[in-house]
């Protein structure tokens, strides 16, 4: 594999910012508006707008016919935790022929309205920073690609109880070797030490 | 159980653990130790004559201790697979067994534990509950009165490939017992134990009563609740034909059980809030539903497996609603009660799930990681600007990422080994290495974007990726409210966290800064966490030593479960700042700049910092006349 590099290739930026309600998960504590306004001064920003829910189709299509549409090789999506979503985000501007790094979130839900609703002057302020520094962080990113590893197809199942039996089964049933490990000199867990088993009163062995 | 011994692709390892988990998502090594059952499996038919001769009887832990295996044993008739195992700490060496086997030779007492490696693409880990002991709850005289059983005991005694062959009888005078009570709840929604539910244990108490009433109608039978929560398909029907059994369900936690030391029965006293009475009942045998607990041995596979525990202990998820069935660690799957208590169905359909997660991997020739790795500039290592490798980012590595062949050679990572955690990165006193996604000018720009505007008001918090900024969102999504002036910075590892950064933000004027990772145990990439932790606690001497005020900097570790905690952390930080008049804050920041200036030197020399501040400068005026003009 060629190694990546950090280099910026000075390329003139063009960055979208989108800005999400989450309905009134964000909406319902700042106003949006106010932060799409506050990130058309950010430096390098051509496009800012709103949407009501990024992540759905709707909001996806935006950001991919606005990649189109203006050009942009930067996109910010303020809206909720990268947990939660950046493999959507990556996702969308993937589709769309941005390269996955080069989109960046700032996460104004768990980590700002729904932490922030008894101040929402306070949450603004700092739903606008962190929209300001995923715009900052944006300006370094580079086109990165995924690394790919080699996959052993074989299973390991720790635990041969009832739902590691069910798991194992499963896997070997797909057609994939798996080694079921129990520490006790026999398979069952507690469902083997049950009498019957309810709803359906079964014999649990 | 047998389908799966069965199986042609299923191996069965038996009396084995694991003891040591490397490697990552596709490329697993673990390292299995089957410990010696002094029984050559491929020659053992099940026969028993070893047991039968065996002259030893030790208590056998499938019978909850109620009856005895021999030394030389299986946990049952049934055993999957059917190989008896000789008890070493039981065995008196008589060697009867040895002489019953005769030709069959099955039996070798010079077996040692093998530690055995096998490579593993993905795995599952469902290694299940164990039961809360009530006999520390001194009110129901478990263990002291010999008719107040658990229901596990009662499941064996009533079970008939149990010692009593399913005749229930109560231990104080092996007669059948005719007045019987059920006790929910017995450590689990209780705060001085367990708060949450245990889950199964309203439905298991039914079906054990329902299999009493079956056997003898007679028998009477009530079950002691707070709440029946009867949840399933087909569980609320299960409760109404129970009552219509006639089972008496009585509300009401039970506050103490008394015992004639002559009949050796019970008094069960509670209140029964339905009724709004004091009752005092006797009976003949309670049973106890335990709590479910997690095993004895959860926190040491959590260090081992590399996966986080919940509050309570057990093992936690990457997402309760969205990847239920995923740890935190990409290749690693949860199944039934490992994660919480669960019931058969839940944990037969997660078993499933979990399979079905795990072969989306299994089934793929090669899987894609994230590409955050390390990468050096060989130009600025010192085998090239002095001609000797110092050796720290090697030494820093938790994987053996990093190769120097010799002196003059520059680092040279080893891509797929390296799982991104940074500690290089901040380690290396060259400014040598850098981590993809992850640069120095990133973290950076973002630094100065949150500092842009009355920096002294803020509390700028470093967070690794999967604790604290999980801790983070927890909070969030609980709606734990915290002070609004946080700023948070999200690398993978506190093992990321530059010490450049630090002085760098409280050059820039930052109120107080927050260093935050996971605990030592929960660390994902090995030993991050320890590599941050001792940058972490040398900053504190050094702030301390500057004179800054106490509290301005902190070191948390906060996991990914801990949503309370970062609320609290960041709340009593604010309070820190508030007890300090805005003046006497600012006149300290102003005062410690040039000693941070000092620290931060070689700071701009660094590969796309010039770069990052030059651009930082156009940024932060853009964001002070934005912030002017709203």
């Amino acid at each position: 594999m060629t190694q990546q590099q950090p280099e910026n290739n000075n390329e003139k930026l063009r960055v979208g910012v989108y800005v999400c309600h989450c309905g009134t998960n964000i909406a319902g504590v700042i106003d949006p508006k106010e932060v799409v306004e506050f990130a058309k001064g950010l430096p390098d920003v051509v496009h800012s707008a709103e949407t009501l829910y990024a992540c759905a189709d709707s909001g996806q299509n935006q950001i991919k016919e606005d990649i189109k549409k203006h050009n942009l090789n930067r996109v910010i999506v303020s809206a909720c935790s990268v947990r939660m979503h950046e493999a959507t985000f990556r996702g969308a501007v993937s589709e769309a022929g941005l390269n996955p790094f080069l989109m960046e979130m700032a996460n104004i839900r768990e980590q700002c309205t729904w932490a922030h609703g008894h101040d929402r002057e306070g949450a603004l302020e700092k739903a606008k920073d962190l929209t300001a520094s995923a715009v900052a962080k944006s300006r370094f990113l580079t086109s990165l690609d995924m690394i790919e590893v080699p996959v052993t197809q074989k299973a390991m199942v720790i635990g041969a109880g009832v739902a590691g039996i069910s798991a194992a089964l499963d896997l070997a049933d797909q057609g994939i070797q798996t080694i079921l490990v129990e520490k006790e000199p026999t398979i069952g867990g507690v469902m083997a030490q049950l009498n019957k088993t309810f709803p359906t009163m079964d014999c649990s062995i | 159980m047998v389908d799966a011994a069965r199986h042609p692709r299923i191996d069965v390892r038996t009396f084995t653990e694991v003891e040591k988990v490397e490697g990552f998502v596709g490329n697993f090594k673990v390292t299995l130790r089957e410990k010696a059952k002094y029984v050559i499996a491929d020659r053992c038919n099940g026969c028993g004559d070893c047991a039968r001769v065996c002259p030893i009887e030790v208590p056998n832990y499938f019978d909850m201790n109620l009856a005895p295996r021999k030394a030389a044993y299986v946990p049952m008739s049934q055993s999957v697979p059917l190989v008896y195992n000789i008890d070493l700490d039981a065995c008196i060496h008589c060697y009867k067994c040895v002489d019953a086997c005769g030709a069959l030779e099955a039996i070798d007492f010079s077996q040692e534990d093998q530690l055995v490696e096998e490579d593993i693409g993905a795995m599952i880990v469902a290694t299940g509950f164990s039961h809360f002991d009530p006999s520390v709850m001194d009110e129901y005289g478990y263990s002291r009165y010999p008719n107040v059983i658990t229901s596990m005991e009662m499941e064996r005694l009533n079970n008939s490939a149990g010692p009593t062959a399913g005749n229930l009888i109560r231990p104080s005078d092996n007669k059948n017992p005719q007045k019987l009570a059920f006790i929910n709840c017995v450590g689990s929604r209780d705060k001085r134990y367990n708060p949450s539910c245990s889950n199964f244990c309203c439905m298991y108490s039914i079906k054990n009563a329902i299999l009493l009433k079956q056997m003898n109608p007679n028998v009477d039978i009530t079950i002691y609740y707070i709440d029946i929560r009867t949840p399933s398909k087909g569980y609320e029907e299960f409760y109404d034909r129970a009552r219509e059994m006639g089972i008496h369900f009585s509300q009401g936690r039970p506050s103490l059980i008394t015992e004639d030391p002559e009949t050796h029965n019970l008094f069960v006293h509670s209140e029964d809030v339905t009724l709004g009475k004091v009752m005092e009942k006797e009976y003949d045998m309670v049973m106890l539903n335990q709590a479910a607990v997690p095993q004895p041995d959860q926190n040491h596979m959590s260090s081992v497996l590399n996966v986080a525990q919940s509050p309570g202990g057990w093992f936690m998820e990457y997402h309760p609603k969205l990847r239920p069935m995923d740890s935190p660690t990409d290749g690693v799957f949860f199944a039934g009660a490992c994660q919480g208590p669960k019931d058969i169905p839940s944990s037969v359909a997660q078993g499933s799930a979990a399979s079905s997660r795990a072969s989306r991997i299994l089934q793929s020739d090669h899987w894609e990681i994230e590409p955050t790795v390390a990468v050096v500039f060989p130009e600025r290592c010192s085998a090239t600007t002095r001609g000797r490798a110092c050796g720290i980012c090697a030494k820093a590595c938790p994987y053996g990422a990093i190769n120097i062949f010799s002196p003059e050679t520059p680092a040279e990572v080893v891509t797929a080994k390296c799982h991104g955690c940074g500690a290089c990165v901040a380690e290396c006193p060259e400014d040598a290495i850098t981590q993809l996604h992850f640069t120095d000018a990133q973290i950076l720009a973002q630094m100065r974007a949150v500092l842009a505007d009355k920096p002294e008001e803020k509390i700028l918090a470093f967070r690794c990726h999967w604790c604290s900024y999980g801790g983070a969102d927890l909070a969030g999504t609980s709606h734990f409210e915290y002070s609004a002036n946080e700023r948070g910075l999200r690398v993978m590892c506190s093992a990321r966290m530059d010490t450049d950064f630090i002085y760098e933000a409280y050059r820039l004027g930052a109120g107080s800064v927050l260093y935050s990772g996971c605990h030592p145990q929960d660390c994902h990439y090995i030993t991050g966490q320890l590599i941050g932790a001792k940058r972490a606690s040398r900053l504190e001497k050094i702030f301390d030593k500057m004179g800054m005020t106490d509290g301005r900097f902190r070191v948390e570790w906060i996991s990914a479960a801990e949503g309370d905690k970062y609320a609290r952390v960041l709340n009593e930080m604010q309070a820190v700042l508030d007890d300090i008049p805005m003046e006497d804050l600012k006149a300290e920041i102003e005062k410690l700049k040039p000693e941070m200036s000092k620290r931060l030197k070689k700071f701009p020399g660094v590969p796309g910092v010039q770069e990052a501040m030059d651009y930082s400068d156009i940024l932060v005026d853009a964001i002070t006349k934005q912030k002017e003009t709203a």
